[in-house]
């Protein structure tokens, strides 16, 4: 039994089903504490209604949900204490900013002395103080996600649900408001559950993650975890970027594996203590892109996967660029990351390579079954 | 400069020409009727066929009781006839816009629309076979026993307004369904999210949302209620005392044109006058209501 005290939130084997459809499917999990919990998954994975079910306006089939350690089954929405930054934010357009804020204040009956530094209290905190007779059509973007969160950290809940809220605004935005979304949540010691499709959101701002996917957890990790020791083929592809070949054990070594894609391309993994391969069987291989070494000359290691490979395309982008190289023997295309150094800048088309790259870093797991 | 001023002739004779139905329409058969009613209205006659400008037929309006008593009685009844309205078709409206979803929506709101592919006076005629002595309703409760003899449901104040609640329901019922359908959930559980019940959501969130739509609704229920004829006299009979009845007694029975443009002159003036009241008492502007 988990100690519900330490735990702002914890759901078991909660589950709920549509008619002939699981959107959520034996989900558990305990979030600690002050911390900052995403659930990332591609569209369609139950997140959402996942996100619902904790809010209140949906209903689990079965499984219960934790909230300080109370059971929430059967508590409507207005009773939990939770809030919720909606997907479009939901700021009510009829009210103007202090409004909007003090909605939920009067609700709880305090008095309007009261409310008032509340709001303003709240407004200084989301640096907007002196915006409260503003309309809500008068904010920018950002301005408006900052009320949003406003209005629901004035009430002081227990945990804070957001809906995708960065999903709306543009590029430069996003990257600043999840800076900001990280300082704001660490400043208030709220605890978020923030759920979102974009893995660099979800990465940088958390704590923890959580990926989903078909209403199951795949795996539920701090971001490092995720990103470097993935737990199966679907974080592992989600999750970073990679590449990605279907494959099949051809040797087992004392502490190595071999593989050959279904191209002809020869690589050697890393065995690993939890999954067991039989030569022959169908594996997803994953190498990332930064992963790989590149160099102009042959600088064989033992234990290192050696390839000589041709560049067949410069994928230029600032600090991200990639290099798409065709290893010789099986004309594998294979995505690398090109550093951006003194030696490799006149790297041009047709050139020749030597890449290389350590087995623990090539990640096989078992061929996804397709749901 | 003179690019400006040459593609500006022809956009404004172009803009004119399409203009020129709408034109048309408004003045030969609103606003010219209108001022030679108002022009009937000021004149008073001093001996057969000889008229005079004057207000004697106004001033026969707020003499005779009989006529300023129908006339605030049809005012008074059409406003409760409208709240009235307004109060049914809320949770109608409310519940074709937000609880139901795909094909049942559409059915729902056909269902309302169906009533109106017959014309007013055969609906009407409906309601007084169901209610008058003989009717359905009064044969149904003598036959379970809750009477004994027949009851006449028809030529009371209720049924009156039984029939304009009943005709007017639509006129309210469209405009509230779609601006409903335009206030996105998440607002409304957003209210509940943020600890509301349903009685603060209600009036803190989805009135403020509907009220242009509850205004425009109630503006036209208001009017087609006090312009109503069929459905006063139909179900009224001689009790009915609705003051489109007295402009029709002025104009066809008594002959008196002069007197009846002065009615129809007050009965656009109150009902302007209402209307103006209530776009002040909601903070609405007409615009904005009817866009």
């Amino acid at each position: 039994m988990l100690n519900h005290t330490d735990f702002d939130l914890q759901c078991t084997d909660l589950v709920r089903q549509f008619d002939d459809f699981t959107a959520v499917d034996q989900v558990s999990f305990a979030i600690k504490k002050g911390s900052f919990f995403s659930i990332l998954g591609p569209s369609g994975c139950g997140k959402t209604t996942l996100l619902r079910m904790l809010a209140g306006f949906d209903d689990p089939t079965s499984g219960d949900i934790f909230i300080k350690g109370k059971s929430m089954i059967g508590v409507p929405p207005n009773k939990r204490p939770v809030n919720m930054v909606f997907q479009h934010l939901a700021l009510f357009p009829n009210m103007n900013v202090s409004e909007n804020i003090a909605y939920g204040l009067h609700r709880q009956g305090i008095n309007k002395v009261e409310i008032k530094h509340k709001v303003e209290q709240v407004l200084a905190r989301v640096n907007l103080s002196g915006s409260g007779q503003k309309k809500i059509s008068q904010l920018s973007g950002g301005q408006k996600q900052r009320i949003a969160i406003a209005r629901c950290l004035v009430l002081n809940p227990d945990v804070l649900l957001l809906d995708e809220p960065l999903g709306a605004l543009d590029l430069k935005l996003r990257e600043h408001m999840k800076v900001e979304l990280k300082k704001l949540q660490q400043e208030f010691e709220t605890t978020f559950v923030y759920i979102t499709h974009d893995q660099s959101e979800a990465l940088v701002m958390s704590d923890q993650v959580a990926v989903m996917n078909h209403g199951q957890f795949q795996q539920v990790g701090d971001p490092q975890q995720l990103y470097f020791q993935p737990d199966n083929a679907f974080v592992a592809g989600f999750v970073g970027d990679s590449n990605k070949w279907s494959a099949t054990v051809i040797d087992i070594l004392s502490d190595s594996l071999q593989v050959k894609t279904t191209t002809g391309l020869i690589l050697y993994a890393q065995k690993s203590n939890e999954k067991a391969f039989i030569i022959g069987s169908e594996v997803e291989v994953f190498i990332r892109p930064e992963a790989i070494h590149i160099s102009q000359v042959s600088t064989a290691k033992a234990d290192q996967n050696q390839l000589t490979a041709t560049v067949n395309n410069i994928l230029f982008d600032g600090a991200n660029s990639q290099l798409l190289v065709e290893e010789q023997t099986s004309r594998e295309e294979i995505k690398v990351k090109l550093p951006q150094t003194a030696e490799f800048i006149h790297l041009k088309k047709g050139d020749n390579l030597q890449i290389s790259f350590p087995k623990q870093q090539v990640n096989v797991f078992p061929k996804l079954q397709d749901k | 400069m003179m690019t400006k001023g040459k593609s500006k002739t022809p956009l404004k004779l172009g803009l004119l020409l399409l203009l020129c139905p709408l034109l048309l329409w408004l003045v030969l058969l609103v606003i010219l009727p209108q001022l030679t009613m108002l022009n009937i209205s000021l004149q008073e006659r001093i001996a057969p066929r000889i008229y005079e400008y004057g207000f004697s037929n106004y001033i026969e309006f707020f003499t005779e009781p009989l006529y300023w008593n129908t006339f605030l009685r049809t005012a008074v009844m059409s406003i409760i006839a409208t709240v009235l309205t307004l109060i049914i078709a809320f949770p109608i409206s409310y519940y074709i816009a937000k609880m139901l979803r795909g094909r049942a929506k559409g059915l729902l709101l056909v269902l309302c629309l169906i009533p109106f592919w017959v014309s007013e006076l055969v609906r009407t005629y409906g309601w007084m076979i169901l209610l008058r002595e003989s009717g359905v309703v009064s044969s149904f409760l003598q036959y379970i026993g809750m009477t004994e003899g027949p009851i006449e449901f028809l030529y009371t104040d209720a049924t009156i307004m039984l029939g304009l609640v009943y005709s007017s329901m639509l006129f309210m019922v469209v405009p509230l369904t779609s601006t409903l359908e335009s206030l996105d959930d998440s607002y409304i559980e957003a209210g509940y999210d943020l600890g509301g019940n349903g009685l603060s959501v209600f009036w803190q969130i989805i009135v403020p949302h509907a009220k242009p739509a509850i205004v425009s609704g109630c503006i036209v229920v208001f009017m087609l209620t006090l312009g109503n004829y069929l459905t006063p006299i139909l179900l009224g009979g001689k009790s009915s005392l609705w003051f489109t009845e007295q402009i029709f007694t002025q104009f066809i029975t008594r002959f008196n044109w002069q007197q009846g443009s002065a009615f129809g002159v007050l009965l656009l003036s109150i009902s302007s006058l209402i209307v103006w009241l209530g776009l002040k008492l909601s903070r609405q502007s007409f615009s904005k209501v009817m866009s």
